[in-house]
This record gives structure tokens, sequence and C-alpha cells, in this order.
């Protein structure tokens, strides 16, 4: 496989396994969006050949979280082995019990934290540990929202608090905290970073790689809010092997995503 | 498809982090790999430091390099600090420097009528246009006022960001001298739905390398879902046809 030659040729990435660890559903308060129901994803994935994708709700995150929780367990339904589920909590909502959503298979793969646009609670505030403790004795994925060095710590924290559940440190891999992410990474086995930001220049996945290994860099998009495509080119292009690509593609997420 | 790049910035710049390119040769190297063909120049120094020399450094570092589209950053005139329209223009033939960008917020002027007034009839009558990034502007109205100013003179807005289509479709629609850069246009659909709405004639390929990245940027044009003749007006025939323009 010539990545490169993929983007040259306008080609989708087929005959390898893509899947997207980071990706969001709906509605989003602050900005008017692209696409962003489940279908018009997969017609993007489609052409892109990309395999699959673990998503949360966007107004699940904010007020709603069992609404939310619910549209993805309906997407994940619509969608299935296409589109995932990140489980989201809500630290204000006492009730909340993200347990029935892993009872059954309906598609959740992991659990979402996005402490900061929930009030700012810290990402390893107590009123998440029902979350962790669920993730930890399923031993799932925690994607965080985490590109300040005061997220990557907590959720680092995190990672050392609950050996069974793996930590994906969502865009802080590539932003100003990327040093606290590469110490995070090389410290605890169950830490990843994910490729998920749009102002990243050219040569920060190969930094990255080269900081905490290939096996720790996880693709992800940010998709709706970006397209997918933008650092599915940006890893074609990189200065990596095909073998490094394949893996930071979708081998390493299989590992860990039960997939 | 040719690509040439809208917004590329050659020189040492304040900060730069680890593998981070930094040289011109660096700069050719990332520009070769996506397949980008020219790309439209400014220097760091006229950005973040003195804006005549950097205008100068600029001359030096692309003699003789046709892959560099001269690009000269630009002040107000006010009270002698910069060249008057006049000089400017002059320098501008002189040297095949084909275009302006311009840091307001950064360098702290008005873009009004009062302050650039004159500077900018001169932009319109040369046809020269006028690139500057979103954050250099204090806000989506301020670019309006901006555009309706100057109904005459092509902007180039680039370093839009996926949040910003609430605010500025409206604008699109009204202002037909406004064009978006694409490099850091990454909602997922946005090219093709910008297409859609105000046509590809609106948008122009750019990168702002070294810090942004021309394999996302050359790669969010490739795979948009929009015919071949949109995505070659949006790589390079948008932006030769208003350089072919320039009247100096």
């Amino acid at each position: 496989m010539d990545f490169r030659e993929l983007v040259y040729g306008q080609k989708p990435f087929e005959g390898v396994f893509v899947f997207d660890v980071h990706g969001h559903i709906g509605f989003e308060q602050g900005s008017q969006l692209g696409p962003n129901d489940g279908e018009s994803m997969v017609h993007t994935m489609d052409r892109m050949g990309v395999d699959g994708i673990c998503v949360s709700f966007s107004p699940g995150i904010r007020g709603a979280w069992k609404r939310g929780n619910d549209q993805t367990k309906d997407t994940c339904k619509r969608l299935p082995g296409r589109v995932f589920g990140y489980a989201v909590p809500n630290p204000f909502h006492a009730e909340c019990d993200l347990t029935p959503y892993f009872e059954e298979d309906l598609g959740f793969r992991g659990v979402k934290i996005h402490g900061n646009i929930q009030g700012e609670t810290p990402e390893n505030d107590p009123r998440y540990a029902h979350a962790f403790e669920l993730a930890n004795r399923l031993k799932l994925p925690v994607l965080f929202h985490a590109w300040m060095p005061y997220e990557v710590d907590r959720a680092a924290d995190v990672a050392s608090r609950y050996p069974d559940l793996n930590v994906i440190i969502g865009h802080g891999g590539l932003t100003f905290a990327r040093d606290r992410a590469v110490a995070a990474c090389k410290r605890y086995d169950n830490v990843f970073c994910d490729t998920a930001i749009s102002s990243a220049p050219d040569g920060s996945i190969e930094w990255l790689v080269d900081k905490v290994g290939v096996e720790k860099v996880l693709y992800g998009s940010d998709m709706s809010f970006f397209d997918c495509i933008h650092t599915l080119g940006k890893l074609a292009l990189a200065k990596l092997s095909d073998t490094d690509k394949e893996k930071i593609l979708g081998l390493n997420a299989k590992k860990i995503f039960d997939l | 498809m040719r690509f040439i790049d809208a917004r590329c910035q050659l020189g040492r710049r304040c900060v730069i982090r680890e593998n981070e390119p930094v040289t011109k040769a660096e700069i050719l190297e990332l520009m070769d790999r996506c397949r980008i063909e020219r790309a439209v120049a400014y220097h760091a120094i006229a950005k973040e430091g003195d804006v005549k020399a950097g205008n100068m450094e600029l001359l030096k570092d692309t003699e003789g390099d046709s892959r560099f589209l001269r690009q000269w950053v630009a002040l107000p005139h006010t009270f002698g600090e910069f060249m008057s329209v006049e000089e400017l223009l002059k320098g501008m033939k002189e040297n095949s420097v084909s275009s302006i960008r311009m840091f307001p917020k950064t360098h702290g002027y008005s873009l009004k009528p009062y302050a650039l007034g004159k500077f900018m009839d001169a932009m319109a009558e040369h046809k020269i246009p006028v690139f500057m990034t979103y954050n250099e502007l204090a806000s989506e109205d301020a670019l309006y006022a901006m555009l309706t100013d100057y109904p005459k003179v092509n902007f180039i807005i680039s370093d839009v960001s996926y949040r910003e289509e609430r605010k500025l479709f409206p604008i699109l629609e009204h202002c037909p001298n406004f064009h978006i850069g694409t490099g850091n246009y990454v909602v997922h659909g946005g090219v093709k739905t910008m297409c859609e709405y105000f046509g590809a004639e609106r948008m122009i390929f750019d990168t702002g390398l070294p810090t942004g990245s021309a394999a996302a940027a050359v790669s969010l044009i490739c795979f948009a879902e929009i015919s071949e003749e949109e995505k070659t007006l949006i790589a390079s025939g948008n932006l030769e046809r208003m350089l072919s323009e320039v009247e100096l």
C-alpha cells in the first residue's frame, strides 16, 4: 500500500483497516457544522475507505446525557459495524448511570469524558468515578477531551488509578500539552494519544511517534467537527513507514476497542 | 491537479516547535511531497519584526527562485512610517511583487477609510489582492465593514476555522469580494457546502506553511466531493486569475 499515491490519485483507503477513535454526531450549540448525522458521516467514510468510527452525541455531552446516549445507541443500531458509541456521563446529574448501555452489545465501546464543557469539571473528579469503575471492570477505552496540560495530567491520574481501562488523550498529543501527553504515554501502559487536531503542522505525528512509539498513537479525526479527510491526508503524506501508518490508522485501535 | 499555495511564510519565526519546518529547503521538501507547484510567500520578519526589512529579506530569499510568488506586507503610510502608496506600487512593480498581506491586529491600525482609504483605493485601481488571516480582524462585523468599505478590492481571508460558518456565510452571501483561504477550513464536507452555496470561485487553496499542514490542505481539496473543474479552480485557477489581473 503506497499511502501517498492514494492522495495523489484521490483513491479511498481500501485494503487497510481504518478506525476513527474520535467522532462526534449531532448539533453543536456554538457553531454551525457540516453534515453531522451518522448516515452523512458513513457516506464520507465510504468515500474515504474508513471502516468504523466511535462517536459521542454532542448535545448529550451537555445537559441531555440520557437523550444523547440514546441517540448514540440508535445510530449504532442503524449503522451496525460502522458507527460505535462512547457513553457520556454527566457529573451534575446524580441519577446518571451508564451501565445499561453496556449490559448487552448496543454498539458502545467506550466512555467519553468532556469536563471542560461540563462546568469545567476536573477530568478525574469523583463524580465521574462510576464511569471509570465501569470502564475499568469492562476494560474499556476512555476518551478524554484533553488539550490543556492540566487536563492531560488529570487523565493520566485516572490511568494510574484504574489500570484496566485504557485512556485516550484526545487532541492532547499534538497541542501545547503534547509534552505532558508524551510523559503520560511513557509512564503508563494504558495511555494512548489520538491525532485529532486541526492546527498541528506537518511533522507533528512523526514527532509523536518518535517520542512515544507507534503503538501508542491512534487515528482520530474529530469528525463531524472536522472532515476525516484532514487527518487521513496528513497521515498518508507523513514521513512514516507504511507499517507505522497501518498501525495508527486502525491496527492499534483494533486491540483496545475489541473490534 | 496543480496546486498553488496562497499562504506561505518564509524566514525564521519567533516560535519554533520541535519538528516544524523552518528553512526554505524544508518548506520546499514539503511542497514537493504534497505536490505543490508554487507558493505565494511573505517573510516572517515582515510580520514579527520590521515590515520594511522583512519585505527586503523576502526579495533576497526568493531571488531567482520561481517556486515563490512574492508578497509584501503593508502598513499604513502614517506620517512616513511606511512607504507612500506611490512608492509601494513602484517597489512592487520593480520587484515582481503581486499581492499584499496585512496584519491590522498584530501591527495595530484601523482598517477604516479614514486610515486606509487611499491605500485601498490603490489596491482597487491596480487590482491587487489583499490577504489576511481571520484572527487579524476584530470580529465578523469588522470583516463585513472592511468588505463593504472597499467593495472593489479582492480580499482573501484565511485560517477560518470550523466554527465560523454561522458568522461568515451571511457575509459571503452579501460580499462578492470575500474569498476564503481553504487551509484551516476543515469542517466536515465544508468545501462541498461552500461550493454549493457560493461557488468554487470563492475559495483559494492555501496551507499556512510552515505552521499549517500542507498535507492536510492538499488532501481536503483532492478528496472533496466536488467536480474536477471546481477542484482546479480552488487549487490554482482562482489565484492565478486574480494575480494575472494585477496591473502595475
